[in-house]
Order: structure tokens, then C-alpha cells, then sequence
């Protein structure tokens, strides 16, 4: 109230309202509108009108969306094929998540102090991750080769030969053996985050427990974790996202096979959308992949926030 | 091998080093050691395998596929280039890369200037609409993002990857350059301001040559992603003309097979201009990421 008649003095009778709020936030619109333009054209509405294909019965060609209602999420509960998915999506964002963190901690803490050639190491630890799926898997494929991969050499030459096997065409390990490929490259981006985390831990606090006789275990745990429970998140936050939009490396090596022993949500859904043209079904599996990674973030980001309150 | 002699360098090191001989804490040395080398081997070998077999021919490798070539053979890395269609896929992923990078950092460094620094009404809402954009998967969007690029008849053009490549980084680049602009004092325009200048004048003359940090870090991102990208192009340019490295390398990898220097000459070419780069600008690289996941 008294704000207005503050200000209204200093502004000439002539100008509308509307118009003097244009002038104010002109600038910021014209900078922010560029992007919001494209982002809503090529994200915001893509994004709702797969929620609308989940709805209809769309093969992609018609003109006409005939609308399903909740027929395909019927569907979508009996499909065996999609447990089978999701329960691989699971297995992949649990392993690929608690890994490469575990592996990540462990060289971060190791490398804490900075011991001669740190930058060594750290430079080849991260390699990895400037790589792109295509080369990851491909180089993969040569390691895992039944007849030249270095990991069966390697097994034969140890005197495990038993053990030797083609290990992303069995379907017992083919998950498993795309995993570690993924987590391969993943560990050196968990480990930097987590050297720049530990520069913020407090080495007098360590000290204190050592005097205390706590072992290098408890240190860890009680002291150094707490500590750090800020950077694990998000890095938990970042893998989780990736791990249930899993597409690349698992199309790369393995395709989803061998019969469906690496099917994961996104495989499906390529190949409901893009191979098979079942365009409403394929978008209600998109749906789900959203959903549970909206879930799974949203749900991190107020555990994150309850802990720093 | 030089990691054997480097463990025994710093094996005496740190043997001299430690004031008061203590066996614990020597086998400790030694311990940490062996893991740090373990895993060097484990993320290095690899790389050498590749890099080492591009210049060995087929039979060679399969002699012995650890051997470091005996002589430098081009041969592969040359039909790679050529009969592998390498010289088109490089210059495809120069182009969608000088595009997307050029389009998505002038986007995002303008709207994150606009979102930090300027008044806006609704800047919250517009803020978590883009803070979305972070978690949404691909999936989520790509099925109608495709018909929408099909009904414009930009599929199978440069467009059909540079356009969503463009948008679907925004986010990202967006919340970069936000916090950057925050770590700026706004006072810093104001002398431009009573000179006269317009907003855009402020903008250009004071705060974007300041902003060249932070735009450099997100040009190095935005080009690996590009470069890296694998979905997007896969499912929105399928001829052969318009694949870009990583498109081409798969599929690459299908035709040659069972002609391993050859394979492992175009795994090298896709690899070579991102792991130079890092190599060169590690250091940013790696300020970039933890920056990136500590703040946000």
C-alpha cells in the first residue's frame, strides 16, 4: 500500500500498467525466451504427448489415434516380457549403482592424501568416461570374445579354464557381464566426485576417533560417510537417474538378448516404438520409465533435504 | 614393464621418507599401492589393447594380441578412413557438434543470465520446469519427438539430430550457467547502466567477457555429448550419409567383424578427438564435473 503511493509519483501518468511491467521484464523475457521456446516445443510437449499415445492404440501410420483408455497398462501387468524388463532394470540401478560407488570410495580414499603420482592416477581412472557407449561396448565385446577375448586367455592361463566362457552370449551372465562394462566406466566418475567430497572431511575429527581407538573401518563408516552423506547422494541421484534409462551400452553389446536375458525398459521400448511400430504401447513402457525415475529423484531429493534440515 | 619400476621408485621413497622405520605402515604403503596399480592396469589395459592392435594386421593379433606392434602399420587406420566411411562419420559429428555446441551454450548462457540476474515474473516456475528437463529420460520424450520431427520433414536431415540435441541439453547447460552468473556481484552492471547502456549492452560489454570460465567448461561438455550421443541419432538419422562417428563406429563394427585391426583402427579414430581433448584439458574436465555435481 504504501509502496504504491511511494512510487507512484516518479511514474508518468501516460504509461498502462501492463506496459510498465513490459518494460521491467522485458530484457529478462526476451534472454530466457529462446530457450523456452525450443524447450517447449521439442521437450515440454513431446513429453505430455507420449503420456497422450500411452491412451490409444496408435501404430504410428494411421491419421486416426484411437483412444484405448487404460488398455495398454491392462496390458502392460500381463506382459511377462516387461517384468522381466523392469526386474532387469532393477537388478541393473542396484548393482550399477552400489559398485562403482563402493570401488569409487575406495580409490578416493586411498588417493585422500595425494601420494606421489596422484595425478597418475587420476588422469586413468577417469579415462573412461569420455568414451562413448559405442566404444565402451565394442571394446568389451574383444574382451568377453569366446575365442579371443583376453578375460577368457586370462582365465585359461590362471588354470580356471572351467570358468571360460562366451560371456555375453550366455544368458545366465549376459547382464551381468554388460554391467561391468557400464560400471568400468563409471568408477572414475564416482571416484572425482568423491576426492573433491573428502577435501571437505575433517582430518582432526579422523585423528580424534585413531586416538579414541576406533579401527580403520569405524573411521570410515562413523566418521568419514557422515561427513560425506551430501556428495553420496548426489552421485546415488545422478546413477540411479542414468540406471533406469539404460539404453546404449546394452543395445551396443548385447541387443537385449540373448533371448531377452538383457531386455531392460528402455531396450523394450525401442523396439515396441521402432521395430514393431506399436506406438500407444510402446509409449505407456516410456510412461513407466518416467515414473519410476521421477520417483526414484524426487524421493532422493527430499531424503537429502530432510537430512540437511 | 614401467609400472614395476615405478612401484619400486616409490617403494624406496617412501621407505626414506617415513621418519621412523614402522613395518605396519610400510606394508600399508605397499598395500595401497598394489590396488592403485591393480586398477591403473585394469582402466589403462584396455586402451593399449585397442590403440596397440589398430596398428597390428589381423594375424598378427591373433598371434599374440597383447604384443605391442613390432612396426607401425597405417594400413588400417587409412582403410578405416576410407573403405570404412571414417572421413564422412568425422565430418557428420564436426558438423552436428559445432551446431548443438554453438546452439545450446548461446541458449543456455542467455537464459541463465535471464534466470540470475534479471527480473522475471514466474522465475520460479520457469526454474523447475527446467530443473525437470535434469531428471527426464530420453525415453520419456523420444516416441513423439520423432513423429514431431517426422511432420516437420526434418527426419533424415542434420536437423533431426542438432534440433532435440540442442533442447534436450538445455537443462543442463542452463542450471551451469545460472550458478555461474550467481557467483557474480549484479552491482558490477550498474556503471554500465547509469552510462546509459541497455540490458543487452550490460550484457555484452560486462558480464558475458566474465562468463568465459564458465562457458568454457560447458562447451567442453556440450562437445562430448555431442560427439558421444548414441540414441538420438540412431533413431532420428538412420542413412548412412548423415551418421555421426558413434553411429558409424556400430555399425562399422558390424560390417568388419572379423577383421580385428580393422575394428580396432575405427574404435581408435571414434575415440581419438575426446580422449585428446581430455588428455589436454584434464584438469578442467574434472573442476567441470565436480563443480557440476557438488552445487547443483
Amino acid at each position: 500500500m504504501t509502496g504504491t503511493t511511494l512510487v507512484a509519483p516518479f511514474v508518468a501518468p501516460s504509461i498502462s500498467p501492463a506496459r510498465r511491467s513490459w518494460r521491467r521484464y522485458r530484457a529478462g523475457i526476451l534472454f530466457v525466451l529462446p530457450a523456452l521456446i525450443l524447450y517447449l516445443i521439442f521437450m515440454v510437449y513431446p513429453f505430455f504427448r507420449s503420456i497422450y499415445f500411452s491412451f490409444t492404440s496408435w501404430n504410428g501410420v494411421t491419421a486416426v489415434k484411437e483412444w484405448v483408455g487404460l488398455a495398454n497398462y491392462r496390458e502392460l501387468i500381463g506382459d511377462n516380457l516387461f517384468w522381466l524388463s523392469l526386474q532387469h532394470t532393477v537388478i541393473w540401478v542396484i548393482v550399477g549403482t552400489i559398485a562403482p560407488i563402493a570401488i569409487g570410495m575406495l580409490l578416493a580414499i586411498l588417493l585422500w592424501s595425494r601420494p606421489k603420482g596422484f595425478t597418475l592416477f587420476r588422469t586413468f581412472y577417469f579415462m573412461p568416461q569420455v568414451l562413448s557407449a559405442v566404444v565402451i561396448g565394442i571394446i568389451w565385446n574383444w574382451i568377453y570374445n569366446p575365442i579371443f577375448g583376453i578375460l577368457n586367455e586370462s582365465l585359461d592361463a590362471i588354470g580356471l579354464k572351467d570358468i571360460s566362457r562366451g560371456w555375453i552370449g550366455d544368458p545366465d551372465v549376459a547382464l551381468y557381464a554388460v554391467l561391468v562394462a557400464a560400471i568400468w566406466a563409471t568408477i572414475g566418475l564416482c571416484f572425482v566426485i568423491f576426492l573433491a567430497g573428502l577435501q571437505n572431511v575433517s582430518k582432526d575429527l579422523l585423528e580424534a576417533a585413531t586416538i579414541d581407538g576406533a579401527n580403520v573401518w569405524q573411521r570410515f563408516w562413523n566418521v568419514t560417510v557422515p561427513q560425506m552423506a551430501s556428495v553420496i547422494n548426489v552421485v546415488i541421484a545422478l546413477l540411479l537417474i542414468w540406471g533406469f534409462s539404460v539404453f546404449d551400452i546394452i543395445f551396443v553389446m548385447t541387443g537385449g538378448g540373448p533371448a531377452n536375458a538383457t531386455e531392460v525398459l528402455a531396450t523394450y521400448t525401442y523396439k515396441e516404438a521402432f521395430t514393431q511400430n506399436n506406438v500407444g504401447y510402446a509409449s505407456t513402457l516410456s510412461v513407466v520409465i518416467t515414473v519410476i525415475s521421477l520417483i526414484a529423484s524426487v524421493t532422493f531429493i527430499r531424503l537429502r533435504e530432510r537430512q540437511e534440515a | 614393464m614401467a609400472v614395476t619400476s615405478a612401484t619400486r621408485g616409490t617403494f624406496a621413497e617412501t621407505r626414506m621418507a617415513s621418519r621412523g622405520f614402522s613395518l605396519g605402515r610400510l606394508t600399508g604403503r605397499v598395500g595401497t599401492y598394489a590396488i592403485l596399480i591393480a586398477f591403473l592396469v585394469i582402466f589403462l589395459l584396455p586402451f593399449i589393447w585397442i590403440w596397440s592392435s589398430a596398428f597390428k594386421t589381423s594375424q598378427e593379433i591373433g598371434r599374440n594380441p597383447f604384443a605391442l606392434p613390432t612396426e607401425l602399420r597405417w594400413g588400417n587406420l587409412v582403410e578405416a578412413w576410407t573403405v570404412g566411411h571414417f572421413s564422412e562419420y568425422m565430418l557428420n559429428s564436426a558438423i552436428y557438434c559445432a551446431a548443438i555446441v554453438a546452439g545450446s551454450v548461446a541458449f543456455a548462457c542467455l537464459a541463465g543470465y535471464g534466470l540470475s540476474m534479471l527480473p522475471l515474473p514466474g522465475r520460479e516456475t520457469v526454474l523447475v520446469l527446467f530443473l525437470l528437463g535434469l531428471t527426464v529420460p530420453f525415453q520419456s520424450v523420444m516416441i513423439p519427438m520423432y513423429y514431431l520431427l517426422r511432420d516437420t520433414h526434418l527426419l533424415e536431415t542434420y536437423w533431426a539430430f542438432i534440433i532435440p540435441g540442442i533442447a534436450i541439453r538445455l537443462p543442463f547447460g542452463i542450471f551451469l550457467m545460472r550458478g555461474f552468473f550467481r557467483g557474480l556481484p549484479p552491482e558490477l552492471g550498474d556503471a554500465a547502466r547509469t552510462d546509459g547502456a541497455n540490458e543487452w549492452g550490460v550484457f555484452r560489454q560486462v558480464f558475458l567477457p566474465l562468463s568465459w570460465p564458465g562457458l568454457a567448461t560447458l562447451i567442453l561438455f556440450q562437445f562430448m555429448w555431442a560427439w558421444n550421443e548414441f540414441a538420438m541419432p540412431l533413431i532420428f538419422v538412420q542413412r548412412d550419409a548423415l551418421r555421426p562417428v558413434s553411429l558409424g563406429t556400430m555399425f562399422f563394427f558390424g560390417r568388419f567383424t572379423a577383421d580385428r585391426g580393422m575394428i580396432a583402427a575405427g574404435v581408435t579414430l571414434s575415440m581419438i578427438p575426446v580422449v585428446l581433448l581430455y588428455l589436454i584439458l584434464q584438469r578442467r574436465f574434472i573442476e567441470g564435473i565436480t563443480a557440476g555435481a557438488l552445487k547443483s
